[in-house]
């Protein structure tokens, strides 16, 4: 079962880091940021994993990486109740419209 | 009684927690609850509370006479609640502070004034401040003033004498200000208590010196080490100024041949009468008693005559050992107790407010107390104390019946407190006449009154009293008492009480005779509706009656009466507790163990023997010319020759009319001072601080929010893109490498080794090259290297760095070695000068400076 | 097994990225949450390939389960304003959006091979029982207790707030009983500064 070496893993990673951060920057709803932010998250906690792999004296990296989901869940949570709570007031979930508080 | 002494033993008197406890729970109940108790409450629980304290401390006096038998050291109850704090001494002993109190005769005496006169003063007040809103208060705060003087006579040490005598400053403060809604009032008060600060800055001062000198707070403590005050101190020049300190021209004025030193009992002594001064209003900080006067009549009579301004003379009787051991410091005391008795008598003279005239004799008397104890005649000052409570009691109540009255029918506190407007009142009001009547008797020292015997008591004394200069040192003389003090303060002194009867009886000649002004007064009054009426409220249920010509004056009831009669009877028989000439003086051999030291220190004047009985006709006939004088000017001509010279010299009558405008000196002179600086620190603040600072910071602060301002666009998507270009400034950091090395060089001195130790980073392998190092041929994880230096050797040493992006950077590291101090290179090293030798001929007188080590640059 | 592996990786890989792209890429808010789906599930795929076993079943129940689902139900729940206008972009947006991707990926792909040099870690043997649901769960209600605790306090913050953030100002349901029908219960506060004048105009 130890055939993959670390790096893939890592290159997998790095690539999900990346398409989540392009996401992010790149798309206007809200909805998709928020995913684009579990993808980022995601790709944390196969860096992690991985690494635990790579030193399993004990499960650091996998208790991280559990509580990263713990959080995760919380972050879903709340910010899609905050996209509910915008949606209320704007009646839109483009980010570009959470500009209340400019001038 | 028996159950009482096996109850309360005199080592452990624990009644005295009664008598202090019962007012201090008066005053917290109505202070606290006085709003819910309502009046009749609130009287109640104030005249129980005084009433009770004073039933404990009757039988206080009378187990004091039991107490020497006991076994207690002298005559004394003591109760030691508990320790309050320990202070280390200038030997390094502990020094320990208790909340100790003690009863002797002396304070037993203060004891019985304080609460029975005390009560007197509360049923009195119960009238008087019957329809005033802020009854509870008034009587929390009496009761609580109480509570301190108790607290200041009982207490003791200095310690606890100085928490009471804060206390009855408070209270005092708190009552001059009661209608603080005058703004008037509430300065009144506040003058008192600054000028009282004055004061207490020496009190507090002579605390710290005798903790320092004698090491011990207690009476009975300063009273057996009092010996360690004969100490020389010296006080000019302060501290480390000499001659070389100060610029020549300074040195020549200020620093003396000799060091200026006097003993510390005079310190002490001075600094103390500096707190009494302030307490017991003598010159120069009397101004704030006449201004006291803005408080409640019976506040007047209770706390700035009978009781709290006798703090300062209980004081220096109290420490009397620490007088007796300067003369300096008691001359002092006299002289300025006769002169404030006769600076104060005269102001007294055209003086028209009724409670004014009042407040100047009070000062007067009070200065008539310091001769008594400045000559050494504590006893004598003391039941002048004692006489002068019941008295100017009755007098300043009597003054408040008056005021009353006068009230009632004038609705104004000035006009009606105004001599101007009386007259004729005896007729009236003949209770409160006749015991003003006998009251002013008293003070004037109508012979058998309780003046009498006091006054010329303390008069007697001064003239055949020599204080005994105590043994001192060789070294600094003591000051000592010269012949004809005596006799000088014993005349001027006799002055001031022609005086005091002048303006005394001047003051109830206008007062209760004649024909009564006030209806002039009242003539244009109109409807109460509209009256300019503040918070005097006791307006006596006129209001119903009133016609044009007003309500005619009329006594006051039985509960201010009542106090009047029982205050008058005292004025005129207090007098035989110790009236010494005629050898009936119980409370004299009462005194007697308190101030056995003083007697001792004490020697009759030679000349003075069997001048007693001559030396009193002075006094009888200051009575009788003071008393014939204002019978003459203001019954038989109503006031005519006043008015006459009023007219003859104008500038002089409104010079004491004004009160030798000392306030008015004060105020340019001191006021001005602390207000000039105010002002300066206020342009401070206005212009530096605020102009400047605050405008300054807000400018800056202003000025960055504008520049983030247009950084914070409101997208979410921007704040991202900002947090990935720092990200890739941090990845950019981290795959650029980085040479550096930190030096450890601690064993460098000792045998030149230096350790290098480059520092750390992702996929880093190091390279060194240098003098003296095996040269390595690629790069290798070791990341350490030591390096010797032999003294005065300089070295450098390469660092190449490769990180794991193949990368490579190179650094130069630097060392060097000091080279040792004996073959150290030559042109470093400082040599000294060679110093010039002066050449051709030396001033004779210069080659002692010479002599001296850098003596010529 | 060698090959096994290799397989389930490649697979994995493919879920894992044509997930994410996906994810970021449709247009449809419900595209990008079942592709998020797909993306979990390869991270699962890989989280079993690592020896996490525990942790692939969390990843399952806990993003697929839970977090997908709830994406889901607001996405229903904002039914066609779930997807937003301003995201039909053009042709040339979208382009430029890809060449971004495209550039940023060959960065960090350039710069972990750089760092790796090209080698390869081969992974040891892992200790028997590691990453099972007792290892982890041991050592989570040991040396890890107290996070676990805080995590728990704050999902019940999360829960908390959330439900406030969502729900909004409602009427409060006592007032609405107390009101008579057909009358809005800010109505009543509204009458007291109605009524204020009258004392004043009786004063005067």
């Amino acid at each position: 079962m130890n055939s993959i070496p670390l790096e893939y893993f890592l290159l997998v990673a790095a690539l999900l880091f990346v398409i989540g951060a392009v996401g992010f920057l790149l798309r206007r709803n809200l909805l998709v940021l928020l995913m684009s932010i579990e993808l980022m998250l995601n790709a944390t906690n196969l860096t992690l994993v991985a690494y635990n792999r790579f030193r399993p004296e004990n499960h650091a990296g996998q208790i991280f990486a559990f509580f990263v989901i713990a959080v995760a869940a919380a972050e879903a949570a709340v910010g899609l109740a905050i996209v509910l709570a915008f949606f209320r007031v704007r009646r839109t979930i483009r980010s570009d419209d959470a500009d209340l508080l400019r001038n | 009684m028996e159950t009482l002494r096996t109850l309360f033993p005199a080592s452990n008197f624990a009644l005295l927690a009664v008598i202090l406890g019962l007012p201090l729970l008066g005053a917290f109940v109505n202070g606290v609850f006085g709003k819910r108790l309502g009046k009749e409450g609130v009287r109640a629980m104030a005249l129980a509370a005084i009433g009770g304290a004073f039933l404990f401390s009757v039988v206080t006096f009378l187990m004091l006479p039991h107490a020497a038998a006991e076994g207690a050291p002298a005559e004394k109850l003591v109760w030691n609640a508990w320790r309050w704090m320990s202070v280390t001494g200038r030997m390094g002993q502990s020094i320990p502070i208790d909340v100790a109190f003690s009863v002797d005769a002396m304070s037993a005496t203060m004891m019985l004034v304080v609460t029975g006169i005390g009560f007197l003063i509360h049923l009195y007040s119960v009238e008087y401040m019957w329809e005033d809103p802020g009854f509870a208060r008034f009587f929390a705060y009496l009761n609580l003033f109480i509570f301190a003087m108790l607290v200041l006579i009982t207490g003791d040490n200095l310690a606890v004498l100085f928490v009471g005598w804060e206390g009855v400053g408070m209270c005092s403060y708190l009552l001059i200000g009661f209608w603080f809604t005058d703004e008037k009032n509430a300065s009144a008060g506040k003058k008192a208590f600054i000028v009282n600060r004055i004061g207490d800055f020496g009190l507090i001062l002579a605390i710290s010196m005798l903790v320092y000198y004698v090491g011990s707070l207690t009476w009975n403590g300063i009273e057996a080490n009092a010996g360690a005050l004969l100490t020389p101190v010296k006080i000019w020049p302060i501290g480390n100024l000499s001659a070389e300190t100060l610029p020549g021209f300074l040195a020549k004025i200020l620093i003396p041949a000799k060091p200026v030193q006097v003993y510390a009992s005079t310190l002490v002594g001075l600094a103390l009468f500096l707190g009494c001064a302030g307490k017991s209003a003598q010159l120069p900080l009397y101004v704030w008693l006449p201004d006291a006067m803005a408080g409640p009549t019976p506040v007047s009579a209770l706390i700035h005559a009978a009781t709290m301004v006798t703090a300062g003379v209980y004081l220096v009787a109290r420490l009397s050992v620490v007088f007796l051991l300067s003369p300096a410091a008691m001359a002092t005391v006299a002289i300025t107790g006769v002169a404030t008795a006769l600076f104060a008598a005269s102001i007294g003279f055209f003086q028209t407010d009724l409670k004014k005239v009042l407040a100047y004799s009070t000062v007067s008397q009070l200065g008539f107390m310091f001769i008594g104890v400045g000559v050494g005649a504590f006893a004598a000052g003391f039941f002048h104390v004692f006489t002068h409570a019941f008295f100017k009691a009755c007098l300043f109540l009597g003054a408040g019946s008056v005021i009353h009255a006068m009230h009632a029918r004038i609705h104004d506190v000035n006009k009606s407190q105004d001599m101007r407007n009386m007259g004729g009142l005896g007729r009236y009001m003949p209770i409160t006449r006749w015991t003003f009547l006998i009251s002013c008797f008293a003070i004037a020292g109508f012979p058998m009154s309780a003046g009498f015997w006091s006054k010329d008591e303390i008069l007697w004394k001064a003239f055949s009293n020599l204080p005994l200069a105590p043994p001192a040192s060789k070294t600094v003389p003591m000051w000592a008492w010269p012949a004809n003090l005596g006799p000088a303060i014993y005349w001027l002194g006799i002055l001031a009480a022609t005086m005091t009867s002048f303006y005394m009886f001047r003051a109830y000649f206008m007062t209760f005779h004649g024909k009564f002004r006030g209806w002039e007064i009242v003539k244009g009054w109109k409807a109460p509706a509209s009256h300019g009426h503040d918070d005097h409220a006791h307006d006596d249920h006129h209001e119903a009656e009133e016609s044009l010509e007003g309500p005619t004056p009329r006594e006051s009831p039985w509960k201010m009466t009542l106090p009047l009669v029982v205050l008058a009877t005292g004025a005129a028989f207090a007098g035989f507790l110790m009236a010494e000439p005629i050898h009936i003086a119980p409370l004299g051999h009462l005194l007697e163990p308190v101030f056995e030291h003083a007697s001792k220190a004490m020697t009759e004047r030679e000349g003075a023997k069997g001048l007693m009985w001559p030396m009193m006709l002075p006094g009888l006939g200051a009575f009788l010319a003071g008393t014939g004088a204002a019978m003459y000017v203001y019954l038989n001509r109503a006031g005519e020759p006043e008015r006459a010279f009023a007219a003859s010299s104008p500038r002089f009558y409104k010079l004491l009319v004004d009160k030798w405008r000392i306030d008015e000196l004060y105020d340019a002179t001191v006021v001005g001072m602390v207000d000039a600086l105010a002002d300066i620190f206020t342009m401070a603040d206005k212009w530096i601080v605020d102009g400047i600072l605050a405008k300054l910071t807000a400018g800056v602060v202003a000025l960055l929010g504008t520049i983030l301002r247009a950084v914070q666009t409101g997208r979410v998507q921007v704040y991202a893109a900002s947090m990935v270009i720092g990200l890739l400034g941090i990845g950019w950091f981290i795959v650029q490498p980085h040479a550096a090395a930190t030096i450890d060089d601690t064993k460098l001195k000792q045998n030149g080794q230096v350790v290098l130790a480059a520092a750390p980073g992702l996929g880093y392998s190091y390279l060194w090259e240098g003098p003296g190092i095996p040269p390595a041929k690629d790069y290798s994880p070791v990341n350490q290297l030591s390096v010797r230096l032999d003294p005065g050797e300089k070295k450098d040493i390469v660092l190449h760095v490769r990180n794991a992006f193949e990368r490579e950077t190179t650094t130069t590291i630097p060392l060097a070695r000091a080279g040792a101090k004996r073959m150290g290179d030559p042109g470093q090293n400082q040599v000294p000068e060679v110093r010039q030798l002066p050449t051709g001929p030396i001033p004779g007188e210069r080659i002692q400076e010479l002599l001296k080590p850098g003596g010529f640059q | 097994m060698k090959a096994l592996d290799f397989g389930i990786f490649a697979l994995s890989t493919l879920l894992v990225l044509g997930g994410g792209l996906g994810t970021v890429a449709s247009k449809n808010p419900i595209r990008s949450a079942i592709a998020l789906l797909v993306s979990i599930l390869g991270i699962a795929g890989m989280f079993l390939l690592l020896a996490a076993e525990f942790l692939a079943a969390i990843q399952v129940l806990v993003y697929a389960g839970a977090v997908v689902v709830l994406f889901l139900f607001v996405i229903m729940l904002l039914g066609p304003a779930a997807q937003s206008p301003a995201d039909a972009r053009s042709a040339i947006s979208r382009y430029l959006g890809a060449a971004t991707f495209l550039l940023s990926a060959t960065g960090v792909l350039a710069l972990v091979l750089r760092a790796t040099k090209g080698a390869t870690t081969t992974l040891a043997t892992q200790p028997a029982g590691f990453g099972t649901i007792e290892a982890v769960g041991k050592e989570l209600f040991t040396s890890s207790i107290a996070p676990l605790e805080f995590s728990g306090a704050l999902l019940l913050v999360a829960i908390v707030g959330a439900i406030a953030v969502a729900r909004g100002k409602q009427p409060d349901p006592t007032l609405a009983v107390a009101t008579p029908k057909g009358e809005e219960p800010e109505a009543a506060p509204e009458k007291a500064p109605s009524r204020r004048p009258t004392p004043k105009e009786a004063h005067s």
